[in-house]
């Protein structure tokens, strides 16, 4: 049987490489969405995890919402994306600096 | 019948003239000119006869000593300060000095500065003066000695520089209150370490009553730095203390400022720079004679500047040719005389002086102003002669206050002054190993002979032989005096516009003429205390416990007061014993002196300063104090002040730590600014690595 | 057994075509990586016997968001030249921080080796219906945030819409509010003219409102 550990592991890994892909990745605004995507699904991974190794369905169930949520989130993140495009014509990350100080 | 003084009597004499010096001051623009005067004499006038009632009931009556608190200002960290009044004989002896003296003046005010605009302020001002002195004298703490002792050298700074557009007169008052801050320097280190000695023993305080009450104690305490022997506590609180009396009564070498004072109206010449304030810093002596009696260090030190000031002061007056600096300087040497009779202990002589020489020396500079009115503003000595006879009656009064001053048997002078140097006699005896005393005795002895040298050749110069001044009339004469160089009296080189004018003024023409009655009236009524008050006061108030109290005395030196009271017997047969003295041999000397020079001879003394050219030069330079204060010590403190200004305040207060503090913080946040990149992924990349560290931290924690 | 070799195989497809995802550089690519590891970990999840969720996964994650995707990137017009460009500059650092992320969680995770951690999911009846377990607890004690979670969709979809709608040029529109609101002086101009009679040379006055 799958244990609870090797999940864990796994999720983490899958962590790290969503948080070093938001890093390294400085050209593509689209990765970045992506590997928000892959973040939650470590964290959904996470869950499911623990649900089925101590028999709470509850776990599953939050997984279900945190798909709906990150379903929004994706498609109104997309929307931003498509906007941002037509005024600057370019969807690299660095230009979206207006914040410096 | 013996009833205690009534402290609003007090008050009244204190505050009378400030209420009088406040409303001529703060309307001086708008009321007449007759109103300012009416006030501020009325309200003197009161304060005097108040004070004379004071005296009565304190000499006469046998009133107890009032030492009470009228007002507690503040107490911090147990140390209270209020305004108090102690009124015991010197206190009221003090007070009938000041207001009688500060009245006289005010009335001869009236006729002196009858041309001037500043009427109404000049008023104002010795009238706020009149205050300031009575404040020092019947204080009864230090803080309140400290308060009157810088509002008399305010008001004098004021007085002084009255004229205000002229820059010499700038120059002299600047000069009076930075040498008196000197002085000051060391009185509030005094203070300090009366301060410090007295929480010691029984509770800081400032009173004088706790002062003197711990005075053995402190005696037997040393002061010095750790490891170091360190000196006798009372010695150097006295001597600190009198630091303060040598700037506040000229006393070499923080003398420089009373010549240059001379630079004010003489009203106030006459009021300050001779009868009051220079006198505070005797006053204050005697005052804290229960100190000094414990030190007889600091009475060494007190005798030997008073001894050089006597003597060298004297010779100065010797070969000046203005009027009013004549007798300043006369007033130095006698303000040597009275701190010599400190220094022999004998205290009540010391005020006993200041008394007979606030009436002589007032008189003889309203004399001298009284000639300067009449000869239209001329102070220059050789320009004068043969006024006897068109100023008779200043010749008259000014002949009398010469002759009390040089020791004249009968005058009031005679006694003071002779008192004076048996003292120092007497001390002789008692300590003949000691070298300053001798040296004492030497100066005053001397200094007999050069007061009265100088004096009858004022009068003469002034008063009698050739009258000089008309033959200055018929030439057409300048104003800028000092274009005009003599070659045998070659200017003083320090003296700044000495034999000009008080002021400029149109020559007015014609014959010098005696000023009417207001000028008139103050000689009189100070030429007969000149007289009398000697004689008369000298038996019961020097040695029949006339000073009851006030002043103490430590066994081992009360034995001069003792030894001269045997001696002295009365009036008439001190008088009569004085002509087995060598004393008046030396007065008659000087007086003879200056006849055969002045009057008979008159060619002599240009022919004696011509042998004589280094004393000369010297004496010209008045032994080269204002040149060193001058070139030397002046620019040394101004290069501290620009030191610490530029270097200090500008660079590093203001450069580095004001400025400085805000640059770093605008560099700061320079690099820091850096951090707001504006992407986002950065600031997630970053919490990302904050929650790795804390991870981290919290992971050894645990796994440990 | 095989049960554990699976998730293995799963598990290191999973982690490779992560790191690949994040590291080629054709958009595209990226986003068909992405499908794979979806694909991957309902896979995964079907082998944990949380077989509803590994189906929403596919239809929901992999059906609708990242078909979105895919849509946006070949919509977009976009500069692959420039895309390409210096990923690898801060590689080494993104990859160190991971790496200790990674570190410290494993070391707590095996730290606890023993009874938690080692922990293995019961097994379950052989009809046992997750959906069904799913079910029962959504539509009872859940429904609220269920009904809430319908309502973040619409948000969801007017937000998106209301973002990128654009308006087409040149189309008129009527604006109520202001045709309500005009006036009379704005529409209507008295001009006064004099009647016309004969061959007069009085030229005609105009008179303004």
């Amino acid at each position: 049987m799958i244990r609870l550990n090797w999940m864990l592991v796994l999720s983490s890994v899958l962590f790290a490489i969503s948080v070093a892909g938001m890093f390294i990745n400085r050209k593509n605004l689209i990765l970045l969405l992506m590997c928000v995507e892959l973040l939650l699904l470590s964290a959904n991974m996470n869950f499911v995890a623990f649900s089925r190794v101590s028999g709470d369905i509850h776990g599953q169930l939050f997984v279900f919402f945190v798909l709906t949520v990150a379903a929004a989130e994706s498609a109104i993140g997309l929307a931003i994306l498509v906007v941002l495009f037509r005024e600057r014509r370019s969807i690299n990350v660095e230009d979206l600096s207006t914040l410096k100080g | 019948m013996s009833q205690p003084l009534n402290s609003n009597l007090l008050l009244a004499i204190a505050l009378l003239p400030l209420g009088a010096a406040a409303i001529a001051g703060l309307f001086c623009r708008v009321i007449p000119r007759w109103l300012a005067h009416w006030v501020t004499i009325l309200g003197v006038a009161a304060s005097c006869g108040f004070s004379c009632f004071v005296a009565y009931q304190v000499f006469f009556e046998q009133a107890p000593v009032f030492n009470g608190t009228v007002y507690q200002w503040l107490v911090t960290d147990g140390v209270g300060m209020q305004v108090g009044f102690l009124v015991d004989q010197l206190t009221a002896l003090m007070m009938v000095v000041v207001t009688f003296v500060s009245l006289c003046v005010h009335v001869y005010t009236i006729g002196y500065m009858a041309d001037d605009d500043g009427y109404n302020r000049f008023f104002s001002y010795i009238s706020l003066f009149t205050f300031s002195m009575l404040m020092l004298v019947m204080s009864n703490n230090f803080m309140q000695l400290f308060f009157g002792w810088e509002a008399v050298g305010v008001v004098s700074y004021l007085l002084i520089g009255f004229w205000y557009k002229r820059p010499s007169a700038i120059f002299a008052n600047l000069k009076a209150f930075l040498v008196n801050r000197v002085g000051d320097f060391g009185f509030v280190l005094g203070i300090a370490g009366i301060v410090y000695y007295t929480a010691q023993f029984g509770g800081a305080s400032l009173n004088y009553v706790d002062a003197f009450a711990a005075a053995p104690q402190i005696a037997a305490q040393t002061f010095g730095l750790q490891g170091t022997d360190g000196v006798n506590a009372m010695t150097f609180i006295c001597i600190c203390l009198f630091i303060g009396a040598m700037g506040k009564s000229a006393q070499v070498p923080l003398h420089v400022w009373l010549p240059d004072s001379m630079e004010g109206p003489t009203p106030i010449s006459a009021l300050i720079h001779a009868a009051t304030m220079v006198t505070a810093g005797i006053f204050m002596v005697a005052r804290m004679s229960p100190l000094f009696e414990f030190s007889p260090y600091a009475l060494n030190f007190v005798l030997f500047i008073g001894a050089t000031t006597a003597l060298f002061m004297g010779f100065l007056g010797i070969i000046n040719n203005d009027i009013k600096r004549v007798v300043a300087y006369s007033t130095l040497s006698q303000l040597g005389y009275m701190t010599v009779a400190l220094g022999a202990s004998a205290y009540n002589i010391a005020i006993f002086h200041l008394m007979t020489h606030a009436f002589f020396k007032a008189l003889l500079f309203l004399a001298a102003g009284s000639v300067i009115i009449g000869m239209h503003h001329e102070q220059d000595m050789r320009k004068m002669g043969g006024l006897a006879k068109v100023m008779p009656i200043t010749a008259i009064t000014c002949w009398i206050g010469s002759l009390a001053l040089i020791g004249t048997p009968f005058f009031a002078g005679f006694y003071s002054k002779d008192l004076i140097i048996d003292a120092v006699k007497e001390q002789h005896h008692l300590h003949p190993d000691n070298g300053i005393v001798t040296y004492a005795y030497w100066c005053v002895m001397i200094g007999v002979f050069v007061t009265a040298f100088y004096s009858f050749r004022l009068l003469f110069m002034t008063f009698h032989g050739k009258p000089r001044w008309k033959e200055a009339a018929a030439a057409p004469h300048e104003h800028a005096a000092h274009d005009v160089h003599d070659q045998t009296h070659p200017l003083p080189h320090g003296e700044h516009d000495t034999v000009g004018h008080e002021e400029e003024h149109d020559h007015h023409g014609g014959p010098p003429h005696e000023p009417g009655w207001v000028v008139k009236g103050p000689l009189v009524a100070l030429a007969i205390p000149s007289v009398l008050i000697g004689a008369i006061t000298a038996q019961w108030l020097l040695f029949g416990g006339g000073f009851g109290t006030s002043i103490f005395f430590n066994a081992e030196n009360h034995e001069v007061m003792q030894e001269l009271a045997h001696e002295f017997g009365n009036w008439l047969s001190f008088t009569a014993a004085a002509f087995a003295h060598p004393v008046v041999y030396l007065v008659a000397a000087g007086v003879f002196a200056a006849w055969a020079l002045y009057c008979k001879w008159t060619h002599l003394p240009d022919r004696i300063a011509a042998r004589l050219k280094p004393l000369v030069y010297v004496l010209e330079n008045k032994y080269f104090f204002d040149a060193i204060n001058e070139k030397a010590l002046a620019p040394l403190a101004r290069g501290f002040g620009k030191v610490f200004w530029k270097v200090g305040d500008q660079g590093i207060i203001d450069g580095i730590a004001v400025d400085g503090s805000a640059k770093t913080i605008g560099l700061f946040a320079g690099i820091v600014r850096r951090v707001q990149s504006g992407f986002l992924y950065s600031y997630a990349f970053w919490m990302v690595i904050g929650l790795a560290v804390m991870l981290g931290w919290f992971l050894t924690r645990t796994l440990n | 057994m095989l049960v554990e070799v699976l998730f293995w195989v799963f598990a290191a497809i999973l982690s490779v075509a992560a790191l690949a995802m994040i590291t080629v550089r054709n958009p595209v690519h990226a986003a068909l990586l992405l499908v794979l590891c979806f694909f991957t970990s309902a896979a995964i999840w079907l082998l944990m016997e949380a077989e509803f969720l590994a189906v929403v996964l596919i239809l929901v994650y992999v059906g609708a968001v990242m078909v979105l995707f895919l849509f946006v990137v070949m919509m977009l017009d976009i500069n692959i030249e420039e895309v390409r460009a210096r990923v690898t500059r801060y590689a080494f650092f993104g990859a160190i921080v991971a790496g200790v992320v990674v570190f410290e969680i494993v070391s707590v995770v095996w730290s606890r080796s023993g009874a938690e951690a080692g922990r293995v999911a019961q097994s379950l009846p052989a009809d046992h219906s997750n959906t069904a377990e799913l079910g029962k607890l959504l539509y009872t004690e859940y429904v609220y945030p269920f009904e809430l979670a319908a309502v973040l969709l619409l948000v969801a979809i007017v937000a998106a819409i209301s973002l990128t709608m654009r308006k087409r040029a040149g189309l008129k529109q009527q604006n109520i509010s202001k045709q309500v609101a005009v006036r009379r002086e704005d529409r209507v101009r008295i001009v006064k003219m004099p009647a016309e009679g004969g061959a007069s040379a009085a030229a005609p006055a105009e008179k303004g409102p």
